[in-house]
């Protein structure tokens, strides 16, 4: 059990910082997600953490030792990768022992561990077996197995579930979140599958090109992204840029080309006169009804039927926007409709 | 994808290259067995007979001879497998310095056996530089006979020297197909570079490592050119003893008799080599 | 700026110093071995040229550390005196038909073994390596009786043959990866626009091997260059080749300075031909064909 501190850790490739600068505080048991698009430096700081890369700057801290430059066979973390790298000559008993062979850990202890890790993974029956034998979401539990038996102070994932199909995914994220909870590991989850990662973080690290753009629980990051890279990579958003007209105690008003939206703005220091940029998603943006605030006119684009709802890119006086309505909704390209955007939905950004 | 079509077409066209192939070595096998027991004889009467077998069984010299050439492949295969092994692991991960490296090490696969023989006599024979060197750093006081000695460790230096790249390449291309996720879970896991090395990188070798040193043994064993300059003058390889008995002494049969023992030790070794393969995966 | 610069280098962690550390290391293993790579090689080869050059009149012998005197008398020596000049002729006559006969014969199998899905495809793939795994001695010794019995001993036809059969399993495993690595689509495309077996042949097939065709050729030159065991048996009296004549010197007659002149003629233009293979065409059909035995 550990926390994990890293202080402005930088990894250089070739004079290319992959990861720059990243100040990270993780709580013993908590499940920290790494987020963000190809190329983001999530990857690289997994891997810098489990010790497969040093880095050039900055120092990585195990509650209070010092792991630069320990290998990764000495750091007690264990990692699960993308694609499970099994050990193809082992089957999946010796694959699963193999971390407590490598302790030292006795015969009767090694049994007792690896059959308690194959029920908790519901493998039992197939200490046997090798991984040729067995299907994808086997084979990934096997790596959890694997993972878990030795006890390790901090838990690395690689994006596991990529390679997995859909529905086995989900249900797998699940069971991973689970066992988490149970075993109180604290766990370094990568992955650029934003579902994933709002669905079992304990925190989310929203990364982007090689920095960190948030850091916050699920609700936090969907709800009040601080950038508009968070707007746009999490969910679904309209970023739209504006001028301040008007203020009123908590409320703004901003001029925008197709027209004047008011919004709650909390505690922004913005003036009036002063360019903001914004976002709200799409599901606040729904059919105008009498009374509902700021009304807008746009024809529809397309109209999309999603299954839950139905997803509408609207063309409001030369501004593209995306609504949701209903699904028991009739639109056609070329409707004209009435809609609102809900004055509490406005996220500022920087 | 190909259609799956059994073609009388495609047997026809695989005949020309399968075929020449088949004909010339398959009636040289033929005539080696049917020699041996005294049929066939292309000078002279054929008789079946298992004299010729029980002759050479006999036979102090063809035994030494057998004994030697035995010796010569299971040292040579070891010789460049020690050799080359650490090299290929070396060579695993790039970098352009490696590069380079890689292309000065092929270079003996480009130069043939013979000339590869006698550029290592240069070096090794009794006034040869390396001797030279050894006495000059004090490590030895007389040189050492290391060329036409009783042992044969001309032989093995020879053949070590020349086909280091051969294993080499199919060394290399077995550790390729070991993916780099299983050596970081394995290091992850708490292996050290012994255990890294002992329970990942050899077990997942083992075909490439055993193909290499089946390939080695027979070269060595059957090995004729080689042998004459540089090996002792007693005991010949088994080749040269097979080659001198049918040339000089015109005892074809006799030859034939070395000729089939030269091909079975070679199926032997290889079965030998695949079952050990089956043995060791099995039981890491 | 300069006091900076100070406190930046007193303030260098441990951690980082020791994994530059770590890196120098592996550079510096790596200059090892090239260096020791380039003895191991280099010094085989450098001994022969040494040798090669030393002039007649002043002989290299113990204890002399180097040569007195270098000069090409070996070289003129050797052209003059001995069989060379028959052998090169011999071994460069031989080579071409063997090449020719090897390409004629391996075209149709490699383009099954290639292209096309039959039962026991790898056995016949096993077949095709014979040459190389059988001991050589034994078929040399071996067909030559069957040659004998043919007329085809000591005679310019065998040795074609021959060095034909040792030539093939290059041939047709450097033809059958290039056939492998033609994509279906453009023989599907040649057809749907209306290519005839000839057409394909000729202007899909044949183009599209020519990498693999140069390379393939080049290895069953060299091959037929170097061949020796079925060469001394079967053409020797009548026939001599370089390899043949390189063993003749390398026996009773061992003359270190004329093998040495002898070995240089038949490994120079090999190396060359061969590192020209794997550097222009950019890819590794060497390892591809497992090396030259």
């Amino acid at each position: 059990m550990s926390r994990l501190i890293l202080k402005n850790l930088t990894k250089k490739f070739d004079n290319v910082a992959a990861v720059n600068n990243i100040s990270l505080d993780v709580e013993e048991g908590e499940f920290v997600t790494l987020l963000g698009p190809s190329g983001c430096g999530k990857t690289t700081t997994l891997r810098t953490i489990a010790g497969f890369y040093q880095p050039d700057e900055g120092e990585i801290w195990f509650n209070d030792k010092l792991m630069n430059n320990i290998p990764p066979a000495k750091r007690n973390t264990a990692m699960c990768f993308q694609s499970y790298a099994l050990f193809p000559h082992m089957n999946v008993w010796d694959n699963i022992a193999f971390g407590l062979k490598m302790r030292k850990i006795p015969q009767a202890e090694q049994k007792k561990r690896v059959a308690d890790a194959l029920e908790m993974m519901s493998l039992t029956g197939m200490e046997k077996r090798m991984p040729s034998q067995l299907s994808g979401g086997q084979q990934q539990r096997v790596a959890l197995a694997r993972a878990i038996v030795t006890q390790p102070d901090i838990l690395l994932f690689d994006e596991p579930l990529s390679n997995l199909d859909a529905k086995l995914r989900v249900q797998v994220r699940v069971e991973i979140k689970e066992m988490q909870k149970r075993l109180g590991i604290t766990s370094i989850y990568v992955t650029h599958d934003q579902d994933e990662a709002l669905a079992i973080s304990d925190r989310i690290v929203v990364m982007n090109q090689g920095h960190i753009e948030q850091v916050g629980d699920p609700q936090s990051i969907y709800l009040h992204p601080a950038t508009s890279f968070v707007a746009g990579f999490i969910g679904l958003a309209n970023i739209l840029s504006g001028i301040i007209v008007a203020r009123e105690e908590n409320r703004v008003q901003i001029e925008l080309p197709f027209g004047r939206l008011w919004a709650f703005a909390g505690d922004m220091h913005a003036r009036v006169g002063d360019t903001v940029k914004f976002s709200f998603r799409p599901e606040n943006v729904t059919r105008y009804r009498e009374g509902s605030p700021n009304k807008i006119e746009g024809t529809i684009l397309h109209a999309i039927f999603m299954g839950d709802t139905i997803d509408l890119f609207l063309d409001v006086k030369g501004t593209r926007l995306r609504a949701h309505a209903e699904s028991t909704a009739t639109f056609k390209s070329g409707d004209t409709a009435q809609f609102s955007i809900d004055e509490t939905a406005f996220q500022f950004l920087e | 994808m190909e259609r799956k079509e059994i073609s009388v077409l495609h047997y026809l066209l695989l005949l020309p290259g399968v075929g020449f192939i088949v004909l010339f070595i398959g009636s040289s096998i033929f005539i080696t067995i049917t020699q041996s027991f005294g049929l066939f004889s292309i000078t002279g009467k054929s008789q079946f007979t298992m004299e010729n077998w029980k002759a050479i069984f006999h036979d102090k010299e063809s035994l030494d001879s057998i004994l030697f050439s035995l010796k010569m492949g299971l040292l040579s295969s070891i010789g460049t497998l020690l050799f080359a092994f650490p090299v290929a692991l070396f060579l695993r991960k790039g970098g352009a310095g490696k590069r380079f490296l890689a292309s000065l090490i092929k270079i003996p696969l480009f130069i043939p056996a013979l000339v590869a023989a006698f550029l290592i006599i240069n070096l090794i024979s009794y006034h040869g530089i390396v001797n030279e060197a050894l006495i000059a750093l004090h490590i030895i006081k007389k040189p050492l006979r290391m060329l036409n000695d009783k042992f044969g460790w001309g032989v093995v230096a020879i053949q070590v020297w020349k086909n280091i790249p051969f294993v080499l390449l199919i060394l290399s291309s077995s550790l390729a197909s070991i993916r780099d996720d299983t050596v970081d879970a394995a290091r992850n896991l708490g292996a050290g570079t012994f255990a890294v090395l002992f329970r990942i990188y050899v077990p997942l070798a083992m075909p490439g490592i055993l193909v290499s040193m089946i390939l080695m043994f027979i070269k060595a064993f059957g090995d004729f050119a080689i042998t004459s300059v540089a090996g002792p003058t007693y005991p010949p390889s088994i080749a040269l003893r097979m080659r001198n008995t049918a040339t000089l002494f015109q005892e074809w049969d006799k030859a034939a008799v070395l000729g089939v023992i030269i091909i079975l030790t070679t199926l032997f070794i290889t079965w030998l080599y695949s079952r050990l393969a089956e043995f060791v995966t099995g039981s890491k | 700026m300069a006091e900076l610069a100070i406190a930046k280098k007193q303030k260098t962690p441990w951690y980082v110093s020791q994994a530059r550390r770590k890196r120098s290391f592996a550079i510096l293993l790596t200059t090892f071995f090239i260096v020791m790579q380039i003895v191991w090689v280099g010094l085989p080869i450098f001994m022969t040229v040494l040798w090669s050059l030393v002039d007649p009149n002043h002989p290299w012998s113990y204890p002399n550390i180097l040569p007195e005197k270098l000069s090409w008398g070996q070289w003129v020596y050797v052209f003059k005196y001995t069989n060379i000049i028959r052998a090169l002729k011999t071994s460069y006559t031989i080579a071409p038909f063997a090449v020719l006969l090897s390409f004629i014969l391996s075209l149709p199998t490699a383009y099954v073994l290639g292209r096309k899905q039959i039962p026991g495809k790898k056995f016949f793939q096993t077949i095709v390596l014979l040459p190389i795994i059988m001991p050589g001695m034994v078929v040399a010794l071996f067909l030559s009786r069957v040659f004998t019995a043919f007329g085809l001993a000591q005679s310019f036809i065998g040795l074609v043959l021959a060095h034909t059969l040792m030539g093939l399993p290059y041939m047709i495993r450097v033809l059958t990866t290039s056939f492998e690595a033609i994509p279906q689509d453009i023989i599907d495309a040649a057809e749907n626009l209306g290519a005839n077996t000839f057409t394909k042949i000729k202007d899909i097939f044949l183009p599209m091997v020519r990498p693999g065709l140069l390379a393939g050729m080049v290895f069953a030159f060299t091959t037929s260059i170097e061949e020796f065991n079925l060469t001394f048996i079967i053409g020797t009296p009548t026939f001599e080749t370089i390899p043949t004549i390189l063993y003749s010197f390398l026996g009773y007659n061992f003359i270190r300075t004329n093998a040495s002149v002898v070995a240089l003629i038949m490994m120079i233009p090999n190396i060359v031909m061969l590192f020209a293979v794997e550097n222009i065409l950019k890819s590794d059909y060497l390892s591809a064909s497992l090396g030259k035995l």
